[in-house]
């Protein structure tokens, strides 16, 4: 439909549909419906992605190229079935976990995790806000542990969704959140107090 | 996930306390976008849109466009010449037309060759009809 002829929404009114009703409003050609969702969608995909990456240019491309691909999809969604937001997310990480692959040039699944870091490397953090006490603490997680966190922790895929992003078995994925997680409460040692949690 | 519960007790900073970093994370907003990531988001969301129309150029744009038909900025030079000759003429109201020339051309009347001198040499013998038939007879046989 061109979109001359497309109704108009007004910002309330925008507001207030779904992403499933956006994105049908956004394929009928209007172009409020874009803005609303990108502005909705795109800062959860981009943080997702800057966490996955620790690089936010490479973050950005991903979130670019993850959205577009929902606009090119939305002429064929089908409103009540997945939300566009996690359809949305499942295309980030896959994005995401491509590029990770490419970054170390062979399957990521065939190196071996290097050696722990070792814990100095987040004593010199000073900030206090819990926020970026764990995220830096995630950065300096090796890279398979922090993508399995991530993944499991704050974005609540399960492991098989995981394994299925990250071209691994179940098992893997659960080692790699086991270990994450150790290594994050070794790095974030002694700031427990720092971060408020009370004994 | 039952693997996670093995995870230990790192000194001080255990499982529950980890899960309360990941649930606040979970929990908060994510930061508002950079306004220029966010204006280029939008266009490629339009780019990308259905039935998506090219935008309609503004006003510069069409002007450099019709430029371009009559052959671009050098064209003008010879418009504006144009343009100011005839509001030359319009003011300077020259009169009839042989006034114009003579005004541009001192004297160019004057040096125009009567047609009489374009006659050929035979001007002013008269030839009758037949005489005239029978030449014309003979150049075509």
């Amino acid at each position: 439909m061109p979109r001359d002829t497309t109704e108009r929404m007004t910002a309330p009114e925008s507001e207030s549909l779904s992403d499933d009703a956006l994105l049908g409003r956004y394929a009928a050609g209007d172009a409020s419906a874009a803005r609303v969702l990108v502005d909705r969608l795109a800062p959860r995909i981009l943080r997702l992605a800057t966490r996955l990456l620790q690089d936010r240019a490479e973050a950005e491309d991903v979130t670019q190229e993850a959205l577009l691909r929902l606009w090119q999809i939305a002429p064929r969604w089908e409103a009540g079935g997945a939300q566009p937001s996690t359809w949305l997310h499942r295309v980030a990480v896959n994005l995401a976990t491509d590029r990770l692959r490419r970054r170390r040039g062979v399957d990521f699944d065939s190196i071996d995790e290097p050696d722990d870091p070792a814990p100095a490397a987040v004593e010199t953090m000073i900030d206090d806000d819990r926020r970026r006490a764990l995220d830096q603490a995630l950065a300096a997680l090796p890279e398979r542990q922090r993508v399995a966190v991530v993944l499991r922790h704050l974005e609540g895929l399960t492991n098989p969704e995981i394994g299925a992003a990250m071209g691994i078995g179940v098992e893997a994925v659960e080692s790699l959140t086991a270990r994450g997680k150790r290594r994050l409460a070794q790095l974030l040692e002694g700031r427990r107090d720092e971060l408020g949690y009370d004994r | 996930m039952t693997t996670d519960r093995r995870t230990d007790d790192a000194g001080g900073f255990d499982d529950s306390l980890l899960d309360a970093l990941f649930a606040e994370a979970r929990d908060e907003a994510p930061a508002p976008l950079a306004q220029a990531f966010e204006a280029r988001l939008v266009t490629a969301a339009l780019a990308a849109q259905p039935g998506a129309m090219a935008p309609r150029p503004g006003w510069l744009a069409r002007f450099r466009a019709m430029l371009a038909d009559v052959g671009g900025a050098p064209s003008l030079a010879g418009m504006g010449v144009a343009g100011l000759a005839g509001i030359w003429i319009g003011f300077a109201a020259p009169g009839s037309t042989s006034d114009l020339v003579t005004t541009f051309w001192q004297g160019a009347a004057s040096v125009s060759p009567s047609v009489s001198d374009w006659a050929p040499a035979t001007s002013g013998e008269t030839l009758a009809l037949g005489e005239l038939l029978t030449l014309i007879g003979d150049e075509t046989q």
